[in-house]
């Protein structure tokens, strides 16, 4: 009771009042909290899959036999390729892909026939539209794949005396939005939180009122500490919204200790919050606030393989990555969710987190009063 | 007529048709009448003026006429038109002015010029002649960011006057500006009206007001039938004595108690008294400060008798309330409150503050007084500890380090120049969060934010978001959370700009109610009359503490003599005298309805004053001191 009465009348629980309603007075930035990460995640989990399907075949089948059929219907029944002009001369062929009206065309041979037929190796011909390399890269090798696995249906026969069997762990359909998915909930953190808590301190800032604020006896701590506060609790909220459209939208598993992994992300709403801070101290006007969050997060998302797997990095980015909070929170979120790892694996990352978590409150905590001169 | 017009715009209406006609003019917010039907009509070339409280309505009728609003009923017409086709005529100045603060003067010309599609070679000759007119033509260059109060305000001026209006709508323009800046840019309206432009102004200074040609008093929404300063003076029916005595706060007490006595207020040095029947009056003031030996003379009464009488008679007076439980200072009269010893502050080569020294002891009220840009607001900040000085030390409530500490500041209270309090938050919420941060024990709470609400007039509207207050309401709500706490230091930057007169009668009352319970008061002020409250002075210059003392002792310091000169007609006496002084054209300044003559050698150029009207010597008010020590300064600089 006395120290119920006691809080009631600090100065921490004026400030925190204060901010509060503030907060849920600002319609707009709850929305900014809400909205966009929805969008975001759907919008990256959807859309930024790597998988090629579906992609425009052409046939120029000049054998024409019972055989070449079946190898283009072996083309057109997987799903990856769909027949969308049979042509019959290489200029019309090569005019198609020139033309990008397909991405890929087959070229059958007339000799087909005979070449199987003597059993000699026949050769088809495979054009791919190489201006997208990625896409490029995966048709072939599925085409090639097809052709042989046609070559060995004909001839009846195992090819080689090794088969690999490979088994793909922790993502066993290898769906990309579950490697996506993680990666986002980090970038859509990073973003919210810096972005929401360097509006809130920077706006004092902006309509005046911080020297009065500066001029209370509340303390740089108390103030920031009443402003994230509250902030903090509607971030919480989105994390686990976020946690909540991976496993409904994407069926992102989640196989670690959940209460572990809501401390670790409140340790990285920290980190997001302290640069956000930190920005907000540097910045003198709501505008420039922005524009300087936009110039940290990029590299920040860029770095972090939340999108590009870090392997991926020249070495260089890649060392450097080592000093973005991001990727250790993204490697967590990926360890947690489809591993199910804990502490025992995690915790280089947790450290890293925890001490860029305390540097940027420290470092802006100490600029906030200095921020008028 | 002059080049002022384009032949074709005057063929719209007649010559002599009103500019301006409003007629049963009403605006609601919701249930809130803002303006509750009212007509007023403006003639061409006339400066018209919009007095009245706070909250009464001015900000409104501006916006309709402007063309930026409609009226729920009645009809408003601007040149024969609705307000919103006269738009390219009339030039607007809002309160929070209009420049862009981070283009320099002429960027700021150039956008205004083009945004009304103004021609490029009418541009540069009407941008040379108006930056001339507003004495800016050796600024252009410079950043609007950087000027002063008073230059930014002669700026928005100038760029609403680019595009040629025929009407401006000045609203409140002059608030926060000084004196000198105030009496130049009046000057301008002077001569704009001379050229036919019409002048629609609102202000809360009352010796504004007697410049206008007529002026028309508003409260709650509705306006009174305008008239002449002088014929306005002469309806009171009411005559003022002006009274000196030997202990004016005991003299005031004895007076506000006699029947005979319609008002009393301390007006500077001396009380003004308003009586019915002068006669009468005169004797019994006389005999009832027998003991206080009163020197009582008849004068007329000014247009702030005028507002103050109307108002009251409205029952808006806000209310002195003495502040709830308040604790007992023990602190010696001679222990230093706010100290600085050789203060000085530098921005890269800007010196902004040099060797200033001064004291305040407790339950004394400090003035700072000086020009927009002379330094005021920076030594505030310094001496409060939220700026370090570049050089020397401070000493607050006795302390000389830890000026950052908590439990320093809990002693402190501070009101800065302007958005003290959160726009997005209730009143009530507002008071609140501040007794919160300052600590004011629970028990006290309700009834310290019950006694703001009470001294504030708001009774009832505790819940009003504080963004929707009119200014002057603002920075009184703003006032009572800085004292909340009742500080033993107490920093107040311009507290009552934009306040009306009513309002600020109380709010003087209120700080020397806080200064006799031992509070230091450290406070800067345009209104020099109010400065007479301050218990010491000091005037800055250009960084610098020129001048300190008490009133008296820095009126006494004044060199030269002052003459008052009374004329039928001003501007004409105004111009003639002028040009008698050339480069020294300050010595002329307008008080009200009468000059102010500084000479500094009497005898040679008397009888040039006695020639243009009746001249009679007279006592340095602070407003002279203040326009003097701030005009010799530049002559030196320049």
């Amino acid at each position: 009771m006395k120290f119920l009465e006691r809080l009631l009348e600090s100065r921490l629980w004026a400030l925190m009042r204060k901010e509060t309603v503030q907060i849920l007075k600002n319609r707009q930035l709850l929305f900014l909290l809400l909205f966009p990460p929805t969008v975001q995640l759907l919008v990256f989990g959807y859309a930024l899959s790597p998988d090629v399907r579906h992609l425009k075949l052409a046939v120029a089948d000049y054998a024409n036999t019972a055989d070449s059929r079946e190898l283009v219907a072996a083309f057109a029944t997987n799903g990856i390729f769909d027949v969308a002009a049979a042509l019959n001369s290489p200029q019309a062929v090569s005019e198609a892909v020139r033309t990008g009206r397909v991405t890929a065309a087959l070229v059958i041979p007339p000799e087909f026939q005979r070449d199987l037929a003597r059993g000699q190796t026949p050769e088809v011909q495979l054009l791919i539209d190489g201006v997208d390399a990625n896409t490029a890269g995966i048709a072939s090798g599925y085409a090639s794949q097809i052709v042989r696995q046609f070559g060995y249906t004909l001839a009846g026969t195992s090819p080689a005396a090794i088969d690999p069997i490979v088994t793909i762990l922790y993502n066993p359909g290898l769906r990309s939005s579950w490697f996506f998915v993680p990666g986002v909930l980090g970038l859509v953190l990073t973003l919210t939180s810096s972005l929401v808590s360097s509006a809130t301190v920077v706006r004092e800032k902006d309509v005046g009122t911080l020297e009065q604020l500066l001029m209370t006896p509340a303390a740089a701590w108390e103030i920031l500490l009443a402003k994230l506060a509250p902030l903090f609790v509607l971030l919480v909220g989105e994390a686990l919204l976020a946690l909540a459209i991976a496993r409904l939208a994407f069926g992102v598993p989640f196989l670690g200790n959940f209460w572990l992994f809501m401390i670790f992300t409140s340790l990285y709403i920290c980190v997001g919050v302290g640069i956000g801070m930190m920005l907000a101290t540097i910045a003198r006007s709501q505008t420039q606030v922005v524009l300087t969050a936009f110039f940290v997060n990029l590299p920040l998302i860029q770095l972090s393989g939340a999108i590009a797997p870090i392997e991926t990095m020249p070495e260089f980015f890649q060392v450097v990555s080592l000093a973005d909070p991001l990727r250790h929170y993204i490697a967590i979120v990926r360890g947690m969710l489809l591993k199910g790892v804990g502490i025992e694996a995690l915790w280089p990352n947790v450290l890293v987190l925890a001490a860029s978590a305390f540097l940027l409150i420290a470092i802006s905590t100490n600029r906030f009063r200095r921020q008028l001169e | 007529m002059t080049s002022l017009h384009p032949a074709e715009s005057l063929q719209q209406t007649a010559p002599d048709a009103p500019a301006i006609v409003v007629q049963g003019l009403v605006k609601r917010y919701k249930q809130l009448a803002a303006v509750d039907g009212i007509d007023f009509a403006v003639r061409r070339g006339e400066v018209f003026g919009l007095i009245g409280p706070d909250g009464a309505g001015k900000t409104t009728t501006f916006q309709i006429l402007a063309g930026v609003m409609e009226p729920t009923a009645g009809t408003a017409s601007v040149l024969g038109r609705p307000p919103r086709d006269a738009r390219l005529k009339i030039g607007y100045i809002t309160q929070p002015f209009s420049l862009y603060l981070d283009l320099s003067v002429d960027e700021n010309l150039r956008y205004s010029a083009e945004l009304k599609q103004v021609d490029e070679a009418l541009f540069e000759e009407r941008r040379a002649r108006y930056l001339k007119l507003v004495d800016l033509d050796r600024f252009a260059d410079r950043l609007a960011g950087q000027l002063s109060g008073g230059m930014k305000q002669k700026l928005a001026l100038c760029a609403a006057l680019i595009p040629q209006p025929e009407i401006l709508l000045l609203d409140e323009p002059t608030t926060g500006v000084d004196p000198v800046s105030r009496r130049e840019f009046w000057d301008v309206l002077a001569a704009l009206s001379e050229e036919q432009v019409t002048v629609v102004v609102a202000t809360p200074y009352l010796d504004e007001a007697e410049r206008c040609h007529r002026v028309a008093l508003m409260y709650g929404g509705r306006l009174e039938s305008p008239d002449t300063p002088a014929r306005l003076r002469a309806g009171l029916g009411l005559a003022r004595l002006e009274v000196h005595a030997s202990d004016l706060e005991r003299a005031e007490q004895v007076l506000q108690t006699l029947e005979a006595v319609e008002d009393v207020q301390t007006f500077g040095d001396r009380l003004d008294v308003l009586v019915a029947d002068p006669e009468r009056g005169e004797r019994a003031v006389a005999d009832a400060l027998s003991g206080l030996s009163p020197q009582v003379g008849r004068a007329d009464p000014t247009l702030e008798n005028v507002f103050v009488t109307r108002l009251r008679q409205q029952g808006s007076d806000p209310p002195l309330l003495n502040f709830p439980h308040p604790l007992r200072r023990s602190a010696p009269a001679e222990a230093v409150a706010i100290g600085a010893h050789q203060l000085g502050k530098t921005f890269g080569s800007f010196r902004a503050v040099h060797d200033l020294s001064l004291e305040v002891h407790p339950g004394q009220i400090y003035g700072l007084l000086g020009a927009n840009g002379a330094g005021k607001t920076t030594t505030i900040k310094m001496l409060c500890g939220l700026l370090p000085p570049s050089t020397g030390s401070v000493t607050l409530a006795g302390e000389s380090d830890g000026l950052r500490s908590s439990e320093l500041r809990r002693r402190l209270g501070y009101m800065s120049q302007k958005f003290t309090l959160y726009d997005d938050l209730s009143i009530l919420q507002n008071l609140e969060f501040y007794c919160g941060v300052y600590s004011v024990p629970r028990r006290l709470r309700r009834e310290r934010i019950d006694w703001v609400i009470d001294i504030c007039g708001l009774r009832g509207q505790e819940n009003l978001i504080t963004g929707q207050l009119p200014g002057g309401w603002k920075q009184r709500v703003a006032f009572g959370a800085s004292v909340m706490h009742q500080p033993e230091v107490l920093f107040l930057d311009e507290p009552t700009s934009g306040v009306d007169p009513l309002a600020r009668r109380q709010f003087w009352r209120l700080i020397e109610m806080f200064a006799r319970a031992g509070t230091a008061v450290l406070v800067t002020t345009h209104y020099l009359e109010e400065a007479e409250h301050c218990h010491r002075l000091g005037f800055m210059v250009a960084g610098e503490l020129v001048i300190q003392g008490t009133p008296g002792e820095i009126k006494a310091r004044q060199p030269g003599q002052i003459y008052e000169v009374v004329s039928a007609d001003l501007p004409h006496a105004a111009r003639a005298l002028r040009s008698l002084f050339a480069q020294a054209s300050w010595r002329v300044a307008l008080f009200g309805d009468r000059l102010h003559v500084v000479l500094d050698e009497p005898d040679a150029r008397l009888a040039k004053l006695q020639a243009v009207g009746h001249t009679r010597k007279i006592e340095y008010s602070l407003e002279d001191a203040f326009i003097g020590m701030v005009q010799r300064a530049r002559q030196e600089g320049s």
